[in-house]
């Protein structure tokens, strides 16, 4: 009986045991033949935690073993163990990024040509694939919801900011662009038809200069004929004559130039100073300006003048009056 | 007038009173059977029968209880994440909860009732019957005779029993999964092993021990207390099973808040 006890106890222990370590390695997923461990660097993991699944092509090929931050903080050192006998492709990046909507997270094997984005991570160290981590759900809602809300941000002041006074404003201003469209068209026209105007002006100026040039032509023909001619040489002469008549003309004129710009200036000269002494005279403050400018003080002169003419008069009668003789 | 108003805080001294002293016997108890423990030849001929009497004869009910919460919990599981979520996430919830609570808790619940309230009677009886004293007389240590190979044995054999448990949860929640939510191996199967991480086996085997631990500690100690026949016997048998249930509890968030 104690026997038969003992084997059942042992047996039933035995049994938990083993539930309780086979189902540990088997949820673990253990048992998937030969593994091998492989090693990736990126920048950040995202939700990637130990456990989560590697996938490459899509299909499980291993697990994630660990994941630790580098010393120097510069990346994340995720441990993978994948089938051994898988062959990873020259190019291989792995891509951790969500493997549903739920928050799982999957470490991908992919070729680095077929994913261009994100920059992977090449990490300085033999062995070791590049990785990079897609934005989490979380973060896309988040920058989702922030665009969101400045969408709303900018729809409220525009709602602000466009009431009727600036409608009236803008309908104004598309008025106004409308009259100065206008208006510029008709200077446009304007300027159109001045350049055609000026086209046929230059035109007939052009026509009128060829009808010179041929009249010039002619002229010079002519004479060069006459310069051909046997009286040539008197032509000369007389135009020789006519020429050195014409320059003592012109040196007489000189002269009397000359005399006429000497006299212009002694006429300045004594304008000017007439026109000083006038100004004298005319000062305010001068005893002649003040007497132009006070008729009580004139009058006071022409009596002070009479008086003075009175008493050189009396002076002159009665000298002793006024001068007297003494030696001592 | 006065005594009217002192008659609660005499209830509620009393109270404290009683519970200090049920502690320290209690620690004292589980001391002395603590250095009892080097009575190995008294002990450790008994171990292998109260393992298969604490233990193995538990299997049963526990493998019970455990494949109807698998079941249930499949069944829920499909009825609360219909819509969006995914239908693998049924074996998720159903490895998840069976793991660290459900395949636990109600084990220790369980054999609260069916392991405490046995040993409670067994040594109440023995108390109100006098052969724990006869026991003392013939220079037995009762301690050792009694306690120590029955807590031992739930220390060793609830994890067993909680581990066999958990794992017939999950295979019927597998199996309900499969027959009556329509969902397949692979999906079930890949709910399973997406959260799972080793540590939450551990976890479950630290609880049970505990329990293992407090269930057949609370059923020796309230056994030996008893006092006053058969109706004290009934008595601490209430008492062990109410104890045990809830100190259950109280450790079960108490390792959440430690461990997880």
């Amino acid at each position: 009986m104690d026997r038969r006890r003992e084997v059942l106890v042992g047996l039933v222990v035995v049994l938990g045991i083993a539930a309780g370590v086979f189902g540990s390695i088997w949820l673990k997923g253990g048992w998937r033949g030969g593994q091998t461990e492989l090693r990736t660097a990126a920048t950040s993991v995202g939700a990637l935690v130990p456990g989560a699944v590697v996938k490459f092509r899509g299909v499980t090929v291993g697990s994630v073993e660990g994941i630790e931050v580098l010393p120097s903080g510069e990346a994340v050192m995720v441990e993978m163990r994948v089938l051994e006998e898988l062959v990873i492709p020259q190019n291989a990046g792995v891509l951790l990024a969500p493997e549903s909507v739920f928050g799982e997270w999957q470490a991908e094997i992919v070729d680095r040509a077929e994913f261009g984005l994100p920059p992977f991570l090449d990490y300085p160290e033999a062995g070791v694939l590049p990785g990079a981590a897609l934005p989490d759900f979380s973060r896309l809602t988040a920058s989702i919801d922030q665009i969101a809300r400045n969408l709303t941000n900018i729809s409220e002041r525009f709602e602000i900011a466009f009431t009727d006074e600036t409608a009236q404003n803008l309908k104004n201003m598309i008025d106004n662009m409308g009259v100065l469209s206008d208006g510029l068209a008709e200077i446009i026209a304007q300027q159109t038809e001045r350049f055609e105007q000026l086209a046929e002006g230059v035109d007939e100026s052009a026509q009128e200069l060829g009808a010179a040039a041929r009249a010039a032509r002619i002229s010079f023909e002519h004479f060069d004929s006459l310069l051909l001619g046997a009286d040539a040489e008197t032509m000369v002469a007389d135009a020789s004559a006519s020429l050195r008549n014409l320059r003592e003309l012109t040196e007489g004129i000189g002269g009397s130039l000359e005399d006429l710009r000497a006299a212009a200036q002694r006429a300045d000269a004594t304008f000017a100073r007439v026109e000083g002494l006038v100004v004298a005279l005319e000062a305010p403050d001068g005893s002649f300006g003040r007497l132009l400018g006070d008729p009580a003080l004139a009058d006071g002169a022409v009596e002070a003048l009479a008086e003075f003419r009175g008493l050189l008069a009396d002076i002159k009668e009665n000298p002793g009056r006024y001068l007297t003789f003494s030696i001592f | 007038m006065a005594e009217l108003l002192l008659r609660p805080f005499a209830a509620i001294g009393n109270l404290t009173l009683a519970g200090l002293e049920s502690m320290g016997r209690a620690w004292r108890m589980f001391s002395s059977a603590a250095v009892s423990m080097r009575s190995t030849d008294v002990w450790m001929p008994l171990l292998a029968a109260q393992m298969a009497r604490v233990g193995v004869a538990s299997v049963p009910i526990a493998l019970f209880i455990a494949t109807f919460t698998g079941i249930v919990m499949a069944l829920q599981a499909s009825y609360s994440l219909t819509g969006a979520i995914p239908s693998y996430f049924v074996g998720t919830l159903v490895g998840k909860t069976m793991i660290l609570e459900l395949g636990p808790v109600l084990t220790g619940l369980v054999l609260a009732g069916r392991v405490g309230a046995n040993i409670s009677a067994e040594l109440g009886t023995m108390r109100v019957t006098e052969q724990v004293d006869a026991l003392e007389t013939l220079a037995y240590d009762p301690l050792a005779y009694l306690v120590v190979p029955r807590m031992l044995a739930g220390i060793l054999m609830f994890p067993v029993v909680v581990l066999l448990a958990i794992s017939i949860g999950i295979a019927a929640g597998w199996f309900t999964a499969l027959q009556l939510l329509d969902m397949s191996s692979v999906e079930f199967v890949k709910g399973l092993r997406i959260y799972f991480a080793p540590w939450d086996v551990w976890f479950a085997v630290i609880k049970s021990l505990s329990f293992g631990a407090i269930v057949t500690g609370a059923g020796c100690y309230c056994g030996l207390q008893t006092e006053g026949g058969a109706e004290g016997v009934g008595r601490s048998t209430t008492r062990a099973v109410v104890a045990a249930c809830m100190i259950i509890l109280c450790l079960d968030a108490f390792w959440a808040a430690v461990l997880l």
